[in-house]
């Protein structure tokens, strides 16, 4: 389903809050890889995910006790499921108040002609790992390759940045093994590159495929764009806040 | 329009002397290239020094989707190909062997 851009985040050991916690299950999928994604019906990317109290998935609440009470590796409560709850509108304009409501994975079923079901966790659910991060240069040059526009929101990571950096526009590749830190607290190591998949080749807006794009990661890139890291100190993170190489 | 089907994995083509090269279409340009028995037609590209996409080589990641224009084949696993791709006639390169004594096409300028 669709991202959305939000102000600020709590990232925690096992991710953004509310990132990903919804998934959806097909029966006849990989045993390894059950997800029903865009990969499997393209339009599913055009579906629009909407927390119906998304002020309280952003933040926990008791966040400033743990920091100045707490040695750093304590992880805040969570609010409780209810606050998570979350409604769905189709491309079609079909909407649903509760993803869990049992009409929207029958018509889902219907559409697709699979078995599906509604997974939930509040700790997310990632068919990769938990963070992701890549750089407005990468995903500009990637463009700029291709001639084409490119929408950030292919590429679906947790964090977007600008390095001060411009002579590499893929620099973030280059900082395997080393540790960010993000705003005030939120320090993280970049453990790999990131693999991509066809999700990228998906036009966010209409769910047309690009697969050159996917080609032309594969032939220039090894296939990477962006990376993956972990989380060694969680904390929150505000749009604009500055990105530090320790 | 080309037809595919799935079958068990790793199994071998049916017609194992059927096809012995194939065309392929890459950045505008026409390959010819000769295919061993029991190997997919990424292999075959890839050993004939095409600089053919791909990345898992495991039915996963779908970097090697491509357009069967013509032949058949068989491919071991389509659980990542869309139902939409599917009808297009895409396959997965990674996947797909040859399955028939019909000349093949396939062309990776999608």
């Amino acid at each position: 389903m669709r991202g959305e851009e939000i102000p600020h985040t709590y990232t925690a050991f096992t991710g953004l809050m509310g990132d990903r916690i919804y998934g959806v299950v097909a029966a006849d999928g990989d045993p390894g890889h059950p997800w029903h994604t865009g990969r499997n019906q393209e339009e599913f990317v055009l579906y629009k995910a909407s927390y119906t109290s998304s002020e309280n998935v952003l933040l926990p609440h008791n966040l400033d006790a743990t920091y100045s009470e707490w040695e750093p590796g304590i992880d805040p409560i969570y609010p409780e499921p209810d606050a998570f709850k979350v409604a769905v509108e189709t491309p079609d304009g079909v909407k649903y108040d509760d993803i869990e409501d049992p009409a929207f994975i029958a018509d889902l079923e219907i559409l697709t002609g699979r078995s599906l079901r509604v997974h939930y966790t509040q700790r997310g659910q990632f068919d990769a790992r938990p963070v992701s991060l890549i750089s407005l240069s990468a995903v500009a040059k990637l463009g700029e390759d291709l001639g084409m526009h490119m929408d950030k929101r292919r590429f679906r990571a947790n964090f977007y940045v600008e390095w001060d950096n411009q002579d590499d526009p893929f620099y973030e590749l280059s900082l395997v093994g080393k540790t960010l830190k993000i705003g005030e607290w939120l320090e993280m190591v970049i453990v790999e590159r990131d693999p991509r998949c066809s999700m990228i080749t998906l036009d966010p807006d209409t769910a047309d495929d690009t697969p050159k794009l996917l080609q032309h990661l594969a032939r220039k890139h090894d296939g990477d764009a962006g990376v993956f890291a972990a989380v060694i100190q969680r904390g929150r993170v505000n749009q604009g806040d500055p990105v530090f190489l320790k | 329009m080309s037809q595919h089907e799935v079958s068990d994995k790793n199994v071998e083509s049916p017609l194992k002397e059927a096809v012995d090269k194939y065309r392929l279409t890459l950045d505008g340009e026409d390959h010819t290239v000769p295919i061993a028995t029991g190997q997919t037609l990424l292999e075959a590209a890839l050993a004939a020094g095409i600089d053919a996409p791909f990345k898992c080589k495991g039915g996963r990641c779908i970097t090697c989707l491509s357009w069967l224009r013509s032949g058949d084949v068989s491919m071991a696993d389509t659980k990542t190909l869309s139902k939409r791709n599917a009808e297009r006639g895409y396959i997965l390169a990674c996947q797909a062997r040859p399955s028939s004594a019909e000349p093949i096409w396939l062309d990776f300028d999608l």
